[in-house]
């Protein structure tokens, strides 16, 4: 490994270590710095966004298995916990918790479906599962109010709006939190690695040992279950659930695009997506009222991302960087055996061996065969 | 264990696959020598790669069984019979594109426990063993470029790198020879000799006659689907039936 990169690594280190501070610090002080509780609720919005697509991407990201149809886990998180507060009379908080637990058990047979076909056909599956729960939360009336919907109590009936907010906020914040440590837990595995590897070559994986079913069917059941915490939390923030808002394809949709536009192979990637994406969809909702002209912002800007960002904002960015630099990847050039023998040559008095990786003076390295 | 079970290598009887009308392999029954080098070569389409295919794992046969080392492998899923101490390389090199080097390695590292597979990849020790094989490949200088990034020599060596990194008795190359030059087709010769001296049998699919029948002590032919003869790489030479089989007359 050249001394250039290592230098370069640890200032990259401390350099990352700082902005996470900075982004805990912005993140914690948000309520008290915004001007009323309309801008927390954006706030609260896209931190939703936020848990819910870094939570698709334990299956986008690191298997590179697009599910369209995550809102059902979520759907089923948020009617989950609303049933369970008012039909069992369960606490508001145990019901959220014991509805992920129900939505982790249910992912087990999706997933084991499910995970059998890959590509195109594992998409079409996925919005399946949407499409099927839409109809039976809106048909069995009886159980879950149908069309009408379904009033969540909420979880502290004294507490004013203000306050309100504030506690989901930063509910959702060590929501997100855990989801994020998780996220990198996994990364730096081994498991996370068969995992990548799943998502490169499949095949290739499982023939090098890769038990390549039980990896996908875990890291789905992980997935889902946070997908459910975050629409379990809504639901008992927000308080009033809709089958059409909550089993729609568009929920899934929004994670795939914040997922894809931060970047799928970066723990911070959803979360980028999700700031950018969320604030656009509150902001449009603002300035253009009930007109869905969200949806064409949020349609543009897939367009834009798969056109000229296919790996996603953030390797955008850093290979930019990169750029300005030139320190950062390996360069790799192929020199013929004339090249070669000729600077074997002129190396020849010092260097007696063959193959060896040079710093060059513009800083790229240089690799022969 | 006695020394004729121990001769026992992979072996296939009467193993059976139709792909709808086609029968890629018709009955094959065939055995493979434990410790040695075995080739495996016949013209395309007489089911040589569909072989691997079934002996892997990778698709299910009709009918018919394979062993290995006595042990039943038919239909047991691709990561059991890896496990078990098949390794493989696939018919147009297969690597992680977009992963590193080492990465690619770090794959096929022994699996452990559960506390193990939530433990860092980057396990000093099997990190070590990755540059080993990456050293004597003598790609360890890339070990961390992107595996996309290297030539198809190289990705060549890369694959046959992470083969051995999960450590197989027995290696299964498709065509390990395939759109390389002559010196590294020697340099995978050579690979190839002293793996198989330090107690590693291989069973190679090649087109590359020279190769063929400079490397392996016994060679199986393939055609339509079965074994139309066997026998060391001399005799196969001459025998009038692969003669036939490959220039038709």
């Amino acid at each position: 490994m050249p001394r250039g990169s290592e230098a370069l690594r640890r200032s990259g280190r401390f350099l990352r270590l700082g902005a996470l501070l900075a982004g805990i610090a912005v993140a914690l002080s948000f309520p008290s710095f915004v001007p009323s509780p309309y801008e927390l609720t954006v706030g609260i919005a896209i931190l939703n966004y936020a848990v819910l697509s870094t939570s698709w991407n334990f299956v986008g990201g690191f298997t590179g298995y697009i599910s369209l149809g995550h809102g059902a886990f979520a759907g089923l998180g948020a009617y989950g916990t609303g049933l369970l507060v008012t039909k069992a009379e369960l606490p508001s908080f145990a019901a959220l918790f014991a509805a992920a637990a129900l939505v982790a058990v249910l992912a087990v047979p999706v997933g084991y479906a499910a995970l059998r076909v890959r590509g195109a056909s594992f998409v079409i599956v996925s919005i399946a599962l949407v499409l099927i729960l839409l109809l039976v939360f809106q048909s069995w009336a009886s159980f879950t109010g149908g069309s009408r919907g379904l009033v969540v109590p909420r979880p502290f009936p004294g507490m004013l709006r203000a306050e309100h907010h504030e506690v989901f906020y930063f509910l959702f914040l060590a929501l997100l939190a855990v989801a994020l440590l998780a996220w990198w837990i996994i990364d730096r595995s081994r498991f996370g690695m068969g995992l990548k590897a799943i998502r490169e070559d499949e095949d290739k994986a499982q023939s090098l040992g890769t038990p390549t079913y039980t990896y996908k069917l875990v890291v789905f059941v992980v997935s889902a279950t946070f997908t459910a915490l975050a629409g379990g939390l809504y639901g008992l923030w927000f308080g009033d659930l809709d089958p059409v808002f909550q089993f729609s394809i568009l929920s899934g949709s929004y994670m795939v695009l914040m997922a894809l536009l931060g970047g799928v192979r970066h723990l911070y990637g959803p979360l980028l997506g999700a700031v950018i994406v969320g604030y656009g969809l509150e902001y449009s909702k603002v300035e253009y009222g009930d007109t869905p002209l969200h949806l064409v912002f949020a349609g543009l800007l897939l367009g834009v991302v798969v056109m000229f960002m296919p790996d996603g904002v953030i390797p955008a960015v850093t290979g930019l960087v990169a750029r300005v630099f030139r320190t950062g990847e390996t360069s790799i050039r192929e020199v013929t055996a004339a090249e070669l023998r000729a600077e074997r040559e002129a190396d020849a008095p010092d260097t007696p061996s063959e193959r060896r990786t040079d710093d060059q003076p513009d800083g790229k390295r240089e690799v022969r065969q | 264990m006695s020394a004729e079970e121990s001769q026992e290598g992979l072996a296939t009887v009467g193993l059976t696959k139709a792909f709808g009308g086609v029968t890629a392999l018709d009955a094959a029954t065939v055995s493979f020598q434990h410790g040695k080098v075995n080739a495996l070569i016949g013209p395309n389409g007489s089911g040589k790669t569909t072989f691997f295919n079934c002996v892997t794992g990778m698709i299910r046969p009709d009918s018919g069984r394979a062993t290995y080392r006595g042990r039943d492998i038919t239909g047991k899923p691709p990561h059991r019979i890896a496990r078990a101490g098949i390794g493989r390389s696939f018919q147009l090199c297969r690597v992680f594109p977009r992963m590193t080097v080492l990465d690619n390695l770090l794959v096929g590292a022994r699996p452990g426990n559960l506390a193990a597979q939530l433990a860092g990849a980057r396990k000093r020790e099997e990190v070590e063993r990755a540059r080993g094989w990456l050293t004597r490949m003598g790609i360890e200088h890339l070990e961390n470029a992107e595996a996309r990034n290297l030539s198809w020599g190289q990705q060549k060596l890369l694959e046959l790198a992470g083969v051995l990194m999960s450590d197989p008795d027995l290696i299964l190359l498709d065509e390990p020879a395939g759109g390389v030059n002559p010196a590294l087709i020697d340099r995978i010769c050579d690979l190839v000799r002293e793996l198989n001296a330090e107690g590693r049998t291989f069973l190679i699919v090649e087109h590359n006659m020279d190769m063929v029948m400079s490397l392996s002590d016994h060679v199986v032919v393939f055609d339509r689907g079965r074994p139309i003869a066997e026998g060391p790489p001399s005799v196969i030479q001459s025998d009038e039936r692969v003669l036939g089989a490959y220039l038709g007359v």
